[in-house]
């Protein structure tokens, strides 16, 4: 199975995007004429596998690295370097020049910035002395469609850059994305944001509509119907907490890296020693598709259905005779074989973590902690934690928690409903079953906002950090016949296909899968107007969040 | 009829008609083309007009002074300067395909001047050998010329965009040519150009690095004039025997020959299209020749000047500028006398129409199958009418047949309305474009407003780009641009309005342009002015550095939300200031504050200790100084447990004495002292036991090394001089003698005292180390019993973990604990009983 999801289940065209991304990727290198050497980034190679089969770059005369600080080892006359635009890799790249220089070869250089060149960059090539050597170009990479419903900025750092080091410099990244799809998609008529990292997203989007209007005359033909920009600063809770839908866990336990998870071979059955394999998960395992959101719990019960049923199908086929197409039924189950041993792999796997006192210990410690019954059993637990050496990342992740759940938590726990007693993982009625209990607060802010806009919550949106807006684009406010359409259709407006209307969730600073699985329950709903597809600067869960924090000494 | 007087104006060439309409009558006065030298730019372009230097002023009648003077098609003077070049005797002179005027004099200077006769410098000269020989004769095309000197040596300017001159290859022949005509770049194979020269006895083919002699029969004797077709596919050619010749360009076939019958060559010879040559002497009637048939004689008694377009020929007499031109075939199938064809019909049809005769619909019913191209030939020869009664009438014709048809492109109709109407605004007498619908075409739209722009006709360029649905940007901006250069005097707050004024009707017009058009003008409070309407930062913010408005550009930058941008400014400024008024500047700005700091945080740490130090943020250079600590250590050169520590201590303790300075950050100060301290005694463990593996470890990562080296003393003195907790001390402890599996040590360490946090430590590290007997020493004393149970399950005894469970209390537990014992049946049952004997009691 192919890493690159396949996107035609999407409800939105996000093929042409990557067919977009894949055509300017191709343009860049086909203009450069000749043998060259491709020096990709090790992340952006990663992001760019989403989009292009490495396979398929080769035939465009390229051989291809990664961007070490190492210099590069080819034949090659022409290098181009495909790198983000950070300045820390500047250095790299100059002394790569600088000792292509000393060892006297004769070197074309190409740098493409994605997604764009930027003068904090050119400045320190200009200060190595090696910016009149390079040619300089940008890939516009501003997304990549992760999935049939998500979109990654790829801003691994956003959340980090925004609160620590106060460069908002994503921010204006966001929102020139998010532009992109309206020139694409149409201009997205209303947008409610929380937080303040959102308001300066919207803001910035509002400038880039006056700098440069869209002449499209028929604004009302805009595909998403509404945009709503969550501040990951708004709920840090969320993250923290263990994510128990099999996908989270997936992620919690063995990192879920652009749609694949890498693990010895001997896990999924495979006997090669000491070998690592890469195994896909997206939507077009279509076994995955149904189990990825379930609590892990009841994953481990439809597999074990799945594969009783099977055995009883074959034990039909030995002992009775079967007619031709009873025999077809059972080949094609047979189809869905390799998918079912992946996943049963992969649960067993997991359940060896799960199956831990202390990671029970821990989920026990997560709930004390939310439901805020216990101050000082927590901190107990947490100082213990750091006397037993635990990893700083997974002390750092409970203190965090710990420190969130504080002041108005409780209100906010209350009044949104946070805690669901007695929930049914298997037949689940609410999304508090991602956490068996704990209704993530960041989802329930944006069932709210879909069901019903911001304003019958302002008390509660107050108590959580930054300011919530709630606009209407002023080319729709002014056009009144479709200021009556809207009205009428009360908010349930369908386009003309039959298709449901959008809503565009966007996470600055990262989502959960355990809250794309809330978001995706959400809108499975019956009587949900709209589909939900979900922007994010990165998929991340508590440990890579609390990673971007540190800054490694020594 | 109607028709017979429109055909009656016509001459047959052979099998083809020609027609010769008036276009303007000349309202230029006192304009004598034979005393003047006379250059008319082609497609309805203007004219240049200067006394020619060569003939005997007349005294009196004109003046002495030279004036160049710049005319419409129809005669308007544009504009007109006093030539006073120096150079001698003006040689050549031609237009552009930009409609910039190019003068070449004697010496080989080439003067060239705008529309508005302003001298565009800087001049430019065809070089030395140029200088020293004398400048004779040039020949120019579109965009480029040849020049001739005395010495017969060719000088080629090849584009006048880039105006760089080249010397052609030697003929060397000894006589001057008779005559030269260039064949333009465009249409030659090497994609250079060639000159062809009649020299002596034949032609040369000439180019910057061969000559080639013409070899063909039709070239037997002296060429007396040679003129190339426009699409470079023919040539004309005046023999010396006095007979005219047209062949294709590379002297093959004849497909014209006649002979004039006069020993000298014609003063001008020109093509008409590409179906005749017409040749003029001053005085004899203009002759038309076809390649078949008698010649056609046109007759004048004044001076003519012939200007060749892509579909004829212009004819410019002193008093009126005519057009000859083929009559196109619609034209004909319609007017021609007798005609019977559908189109001839649908006309006439017309006529009766109006007449409400019945033989209007007698007509149509003939033509009824053929309507549509009846239609369509009447529109064409709509386009092809410079009469605007006629154009209609033509236009009502394919309108009326048009409401028969049921299958025709009905915007046929419309859009030849609008381009009509185009073509007659520009060919208004005012304005003085004549061209013809084909030029136009051929021009394209957008050119065509380029030169109404050029000649500061932007109202009538405005209408235009609006009627045909063209961005106006181009004029606006042009006219913006053009208003401010002209108007140096109107005041900065006036001259705004009336820009902002036009400038608004254009949406997403760069006021930024226009501003550094203004700034260029030397009127930089204007382009501050206008800027501050510019809405696309990206524009915006540049062009403020660029006249020197620093603040306003930052705080653009930072309103945008565009990082990049900040950062533009921020480098400006830096380089540009001094660093304390660079440091001013930012201080109060969190953004532009803030990306400065990230990035000199990474690259220039003693500038942002400057700046920290300048705003009083003594912690901020602390934390460097500490950050900077850790990069002795970083050095691979130096060896570890070496006396590095000494300057990494140095700038721990500075880092301190910062810190202390104030009193918010007495935790920092206390950190940075242990730190020290820390490293302090990590170096002298190293060397006391010379092992390099404590420095830049934690405390308790020290003590459990001390302990696992058996060093107790050791770890007892880290534990008290950073007052470690009981607590602490004892997990640490208990796991750094699991790791060495000391179990003796650790059961004696048990027994020392009741450690504080009970036996869990013990049981957790025999576990984990998977020593079931050592961990058994420790459960029983574990005091909670649901710990009790829990430990007693993971080392697989399912009936004690049963039994503290049961004691516990605890269903929930016990149902947890059955999952765990799930592959064991007997363990599985024993809990299930076990709770439901638990469940009675709490249900009472």
């Amino acid at each position: 199975m192919a890493q690159i999801p396949n996107l035609d289940n999407s409800p939105l065209n996000l093929k042409s995007l990557r067919e977009q991304s894949q055509r300017d990727l191709v343009k860049i290198l086909k203009d450069i004429r000749g043998k060259k050497c491709l020096v990709v980034e090790p992340k952006l190679g990663g992001t760019l596998s989403l989009i292009i089969q490495t396979s398929l770059l080769k035939e465009y005369g390229i051989e291809l690295r990664h961007l070490s600080a190492e210099s590069v080892q080819t034949d090659c006359s022409k290098v181009v370097y495909l790198v983000p635009s950070q300045r820390d890799l500047m250095k790299s790249i100059s002394s790569h020049v600088h000792d292509d220089i000393s060892k006297g070869l004769q070197r074309e250089y190409f740098i493409y910035f994605v997604p764009r060149r930027e003068i904090q960059c050119e400045r320190i090539l200009e200060e190595e002395k090696v910016h009149h050597l390079i040619t300089i170009g940008e890939y516009p990479l501003y997304l990549v469609p992760l999935d049939e419903d998500i979109l990654s900025f790829e801003l691994d750092l956003a959340y980090k850059q925004c609160q620590v080091d106060g460069d908002t410099g994503s921010l204006w990244h966001i929102a020139k994305a998010i532009h992109k799809l309206e020139s694409t998609f149409g201009v997205i008529p209303n947008v409610r944001t929380k937080g303040k990292a959102s308001g300066i997203v919207s803001d910035i989007l509002d400038r880039m509509h006056t700098e440069e209007p869209m002449n499209s005359p028929d604004m009302a033909l805009s595909e998403i119907n509404t945009l709503i920009l969550i501040d990951r600063e708004v709920d840090m809770v969320t993250p923290m907490c263990s994510q128990l839908t099999y996908e989270g866990l997936l992620d919690e336990f063995l990192h879920i890296n652009n749609g694949s998870v890498e693990l010895d071979s001997s896990i999924m059955g495979v006997q090669q020693e000491g070998k690592k394999m890469k195994v896909p998960l997206n939507s077009s395992d279509k076994l995955f598709k149904e189990i990825r959101d379930l609590n892990f719990e009841v994953v481990v019960q439809v597999l074990k259905q799945k594969a009783t049923s099977m055995k009883e199908d074959y034990t039909e086929i030995t002992t009775a005779s079967q007619t031709v197409s009873e025999l077809k039924d059972f080949v094609k189950k047979l189809n869905s074989l390799p998918e079912m041993t992946r996943h049963i792999n992969l649960a067993q796997h997991l359940s060896t973590f799960t199956s831990k006192p202390s990671f029970l210990a821990k989920l026990d410690m997560e709930h004390t902690i939310i439901e805020a019954s216990s101050y000082d059993i927590c901190f107990e637990y947490i100082e213990e934690m750091i006397h037993k050496q635990e990893p700083l990342v997974n002390i750092l992740r409970l203190l965090i928690l710990f420190s969130e759940s504080k002041s108005n938590w409780l209100t906010v726990k209350r009044a949104l409903q946070l805690v669901v007693e007695d929930t049914d993982t298997a037949n689940p009625d609410d999304i508090a079953y991602v956490f068996s209990g704990y209704a993530p607060l960041s989802i329930r802010l944006v069932q709210n906002a879909v069901r019903s806009g911001w304003r019958p919550m302002e008390e509660i949106l107050k108590l959580l950090p930054g300011p919530h807006i709630e606009t209407k684009r002023a080319g729709f406010t002014s056009s009144p016949s479709f200021g009556t359409l809207q009205g009428a259709s009360n908010g349930l407006d369908k386009i003309a296909d039959g298709r449901r209307s959008l809503v565009l969730v966007v996470f600055i600073g990262g989502i959960t899968f355990a809250e794309i699985a809330a978001l995706r329950f959400l809108s499975a709903q019956e009587g949900m107007a709209y589909d939900l597809i979900i922007g994010t600067t990165k998929i991340v869960n508590g440990h890579s969040l609390v990673e971007t924090f540190f800054e490694t000494f020594g | 009829m109607a028709n017979v007087s429109v055909a009656a104006e016509w001459q047959l060439l052979y099998n083809r008609y020609y027609r010769k309409p008036e276009l303007y009558p000349m309202r230029w006065k006192n304009i004598d083309l034979s005393r003047n030298k006379v250059a008319c730019a082609p497609f309805g372009g203007p004219i240049a007009v200067i006394r020619d230097d060569s003939k005997i002023v007349q005294l009196y009648s004109e003046s002495a002074l030279r004036k160049l003077r710049i005319f419409t098609s129809s005669g308007v003077l544009i504009s007109d300067t006093v030539w006073k070049n120096p150079g001698g005797r003006l040689i050549g002179m031609s237009w552009t395909e930009d409609q910039a005027l190019i003068c070449i004099v004697q010496d080989g200077t080439v003067y060239r001047y705008n529309i508005h006769a302003e001298l565009i410098e800087p001049n430019v000269t065809l070089g030395k050998e140029c200088f020293e020989q004398n400048v004779v004769e040039c020949v120019f095309w579109g965009n480029g010329v040849v020049c001739l000197t005395e010495g017969g040596l060719l000088f080629c300017i090849p584009d006048f965009k880039v105006m760089s001159p080249c010397q052609l290859a030697e003929t060397g022949a000894e006589d001057l040519p008779n005559c030269m005509a260039v064949i333009e770049p465009k249409y030659t194979v090497s994609g250079n150009v060639e000159v062809l020269v009649g020299i002596g006895d034949g032609i040369l083919i000439v180019d910057e690095d061969s000559v080639q002699r013409v070899e063909g029969e039709m070239v037997q004797g002296p060429v007396q004039k040679l003129v190339v077709s426009w699409d470079g596919k023919y040539l004309a050619i005046f023999t010396h025997d006095g007979r005219i010749l047209v062949t294709d360009i590379n002297f093959k076939g004849v497909l014209l020959e006649y002979n004039c019958e006069s020993a000298l060559p014609p003063e001008q010879l020109a093509w008409c299209g590409l179906d005749s040559v017409l040749l003029y002497w001053d005085d004899t009637p203009l002759l038309m020749v076809g390649p078949r048939g008698d010649p056609v004689h046109y007759f004048y008694d004044e001076p003519l000047l012939l200007i060749p377009e892509c579909d004829g020929v212009r004819i410019l007499s002193n008093s009126i500028l005519e057009f000859l031109q083929r009559v196109p075939d619609s034209t004909v199938t319609i007017f021609k006398i007798g005609s019977t064809s559908p189109a001839a019909l649908l006309y006439d049809a017309l006529d009766h129409f109006d007449r409400r005769s019945a033989k209007a619909d007698e007509n149509l019913r003939l033509i009824q199958k053929s309507l549509p191209e009846a239609v369509e030939a009447c529109i064409d020869a709509a386009g092809h009418e410079f009469d605007v009664s006629r154009q209609r009438s033509l236009l009502r014709a394919a309108s009326y047949g048009q409401a028969f048809c049921s299958n025709f492109q009905r915007d046929r109709i419309q859009e030849m309305c609008k381009t009509l109407r185009v073509l007659n605004a520009v060919r208004d007498p005012e304005i003085g474009i004549p061209l013809s619908i084909k030029q136009y075409k051929l021009l394209t739209p957008s050119v065509l407003i380029a030169r109404l722009i050029n000649a500061h006709r932007h109202l009538l360029a405005l209408r235009i780009s609006e009627y045909i649905g063209m961005n106006q940007e181009v004029v606006i901006m042009h006219w913006a641009c053009s208003k401010i250069t002209a108007s140096l005097a109107i005041p900065d707050a006036t001259q705004l309005e009336i820009l902002l004024d036009k400038l608004k009707l254009c949406r997403g017009i760069s006021y930024a342009a226009v501003a550094a058009h203004a700034d260029k003008n030397g009127r930089r409070k204007l382009a501050a002015m206008l800027v501050e309407h510019e809405p696309r930062s990206s524009k915006q913010v540049p062009l403020l550095l660029s006249i020197g408005e620093e603040d306003t550009a930052l705080m653009k930058a930072t309103e945008s939300g565009d990082t990049d941008l900040v950062y533009l400014v921020l480098f400006h400024i830096w380089q540009k200031r001094q660093p304390l008024e660079f440091f001013g500047m930012i201080q109060a700005r969190p953004l532009p504050r803030d990306l400065f700091i990230s990035y000199a945080r990474c690259y220039k740490h003693e500038f942002l200790k400057d700046f920290f130090l300048s705003t009083g943020q003594l912690q901020e250079v602390a934390f460097l100084l500490w950050k900077e600590s850790w990069e002795p250590g970083k050095n691979p050169m130096a060896s570890k447990g070496s006396p590095l520590h000494g300057p990494r201590i140095k700038l721990i303790d500075k880092a301190q004495h910062l810190f202390a300075e104030t009193k918010e950050h007495t935790f920092e100060s206390k950190a940075a002292e242990e730190h020290a301290k820390l490293l302090r005694i990590q170096h002298e463990l190293e060397v006391s036991t010379k092992q390099a593996i404590f420095v830049d470890s934690s405390i308790s990562d020290t003590i459990r090394t001390c302990i696992v080296l058996g060093n107790h003393r050791a770890a007892m003195k880290v534990k008290n001089e950073f007052k470690v907790s009981e607590k602490r001390w004892y997990w640490l402890k208990v796991f750094a003698l699991a790791t060495i599996r000391d179990w003796e040590a650790l059961e004696k360490f048990s027994k020392e005292k009741r450690p504080p946090i009970g036996y869990r430590p013990f049981v957790e590290a025999c576990i984990d180390a998977d020593e079931k007997g050592e961990a058994l020493k420790y459960i029983p004393k574990l005091a909670d019993l649901r710990e009790r149970a829990e430990a007693y399950a993971r080392i697989g005894m399912a009936k004690e973990a049963a039994d503290a469970a049961s004691q516990a209390k605890d269903g929930e537990l016990l149902g947890r604990l059955k999952l765990t014992f799930q592959q064991n049946a007997a363990a599985s049952s024993l809990f299930d009983t076990l709770r439901d004997r638990l469940s009675f009691p709490s249900v009472s």
